[in-house]
């Protein structure tokens, strides 16, 4: 059997007293290739940040290699929506990298040659290594995201954790972003959040739905009208392609209501 | 002219002003950077004007109490210490809106400062103009107070090289920082309290009001040129170190009050530096992008 790598058992969080995902339940295996699809406002983020433990919990349990949050998110690599930087931060490449040891190093005031190794290996692994001097607002929003993924690299993790790996960049770099995540796939958990259906299709592995509540769907490479329909509360279109089922990213949000504080 | 020129520094406190100014170029250099690229200008301005409440303190207990050691600038570091803790504690951070606290931490810091120095007695009481309190005067540096700032760098240097590491991170990425295992609470706390530390040992230098500029001034001047954050620091120092010691001069040449004459100094280069950039940066940067 395998290991469960995070388990999350009836959890509900938000932030102050409002509620945003409720009653969730999950398990990703190690070795899975898990995203988390749904609309904006559905709690994606509010899920992430959980299982990472900078919000608290209102009900429930996470468990990542069966710590608390707070413990196990070591195990965790976070590459974070990069379209959040600020691009005037005086900063290369290589420091943005190198950051990813410090949850390894610790306290310790310098960088040791080990650490330097591991960067230079994210690097190379992301195939940045040429790059490493430039200055992060001399790259490329595809350039960028493998960046801050060499950064989670770099700590060694045995989960990958991706905030919408693919927002705003176009679609030839989203296709190879998640080629590139489907290559890592061999080595790691992935786990990414995303509200971008149109390219997950080609890629799914297990694939749930959030829209407060989680649904699960667990059917390798097919993805089901009545789930997109349950995650985004408005009809959904699928045609099949040759391949199994290709999804429309391209649908209104009209009939949905505002969620109910 | 040369001749003129040399002979400033055969006075002591010519002397002491260059050593005054260089103390503050080392501290605004470093954590002026840490400023400027953390975007805390405000929250920075907010407890350098509080330290007039601190400066205002003292004097208060000197003349009432008889308090004689008690140094105006040693009142300073209290209140700017505590403004930084205050500034920190979790409690306000959540339920008020930030620039509201600095705010009310600014204007009330300030006016304590007037109604504590407003009863002194001042042929009692050796006490510093208030003018300068607020706008500087390196040409009045003592001895006691080149120990405090000594003393201030210091500290600020020993701490911020050794956090600098986990200072770059907080600093770029809150939210990797807490992750990483940075306890991002406490770490800010510590980023306000050498805040508070700098803007003590520039009082001197271009007094209360004018902190803000060589705390912004310097490292944004430097940012313009580099993309490192230790670089930018070093560069900011040097500039600091040029843009205060020609104010300096200038002030002296010409009879103008010095912290001021530095201040505008270094917005002027700032902004012609700003403007004639683009010709600067594209004649090196194209060969090594090819």
């Amino acid at each position: 059997m395998k290991e469960i790598a995070i388990e999350i058992r009836n959890l509900s969080a938000g932030y102050n007293n409002t509620i945003i995902i409720e009653n969730i339940n999950l398990e990703i295996n190690q070795g899975d290739f898990f995203s988390i699809i749904g609309p904006n406002g559905g709690g994606k983020s509010t899920l992430l940040k959980a299982i990472l433990g900078l919000i608290p919990i209102h009900k429930g349990s996470i468990k990542i290699f069966n710590k608390t949050p707070q413990h196990g998110r070591k195990y965790i690599g976070y590459v974070p929506q990069y379209a959040e930087f600020d691009t005037q931060f005086p900063i290369s490449v290589w420091d943005v990298v190198l950051m990813g040891r410090r949850n390894v190093r610790g306290m310790h005031p310098f960088y040791t040659v080990e650490d330097k190794e591991h960067a230079k290996h994210a690097l190379e692994i992301v195939e940045m290594k040429a790059y490493a001097n430039r200055h992060i607002s001399e790259l490329s929003g595809g350039q960028r995201q493998r960046v801050f993924i060499a950064r989670a690299l770099a700590s060694q993790p045995k989960i990958l954790l991706l905030d919408e790996p693919t927002a705003s960049v176009d679609k030839d770099i989203k296709e190879s972003i998640y080629h590139f995540l489907k290559e890592l796939n061999k080595k790691m958990t992935i786990v990414f959040i995303t509200h971008d259906i149109g390219v997950l299709s080609t890629f799914v592995g297990r694939i749930s739905c959030l829209n407060r509540y989680l649904f699960m769907h667990d059917d390798d490479r097919v993805l089901s009208k009545e789930m997109l329909e349950a995650a985004y509360s408005c009809p959904v279109e699928l045609i099949a392609h040759g391949v199994p089922h290709r999804v429309l990213d391209e649908h209104k949000h009209k009939k949905q209501k505002k969620e109910s504080p | 002219m040369i001749d003129s020129f040399f002979e400033l520094f055969s006075h002591t406190f010519v002397q002491r002003m260059f050593a005054a100014s260089i103390l503050a170029s080392i501290s605004c250099g470093i954590i002026g950077s840490l400023v400027v690229v953390k975007r805390i200008v405000f929250v920075s301005g907010g407890i350098a004007h509080a330290t007039f409440g601190g400066i205002g303190l003292a004097y208060f207990l000197q003349y009432t109490m008889g308090w004689i050691w008690l140094e105006p600038l040693i009142g300073a570091v209290l209140f700017a210490v505590g403004t930084a803790i205050i500034m920190s504690v979790p409690l306000i951070k959540q339920r008020l809106r930030e620039d509201s606290t600095i705010g009310v931490i600014w204007v009330v810091g300030m006016a304590l400062g007037v109604l504590l120095i407003n009863p002194v007695d001042r042929n009692i009481i050796q006490m510093q103009d208030p003018i300068s309190i607020l706008f500087g005067n390196i040409l009045l540096v003592q001895f006691s107070d080149l120990l405090i700032m000594v003393l201030l760098v210091i500290v600020i240097l020993i701490v911020s090289m050794f956090l600098f590491k986990d200072l770059k991170i907080l600093t770029f990425d809150e939210e990797f920082a807490q992750i990483s295992g940075i306890n991002v609470g406490l770490l800010n706390l510590v980023l306000l309290v050498l805040v508070a530390l700098t803007t003590v040992v520039l009082i001197k230098v271009v007094g209360v009001v004018l902190v803000i500029a060589m705390l912004t001034i310097p490292a944004a001047i430097s940012g313009l040129f580099v993309q490192n954050l230790k670089h930018m620091m070093i560069l900011a120092v040097i500039i600091g170190i040029g843009t205060s010691f020609l104010g300096s001069i200038l002030s002296i040449l010409f009879d103008l009050p010095t912290g001021s004459t530095i201040v505008v100094f270094m917005g002027f280069l700032f902004i012609f530096l700003l403007l004639i950039k683009p010709f600067l940066m594209s004649k090196r940067k194209n060969p090594s992008i090819l």
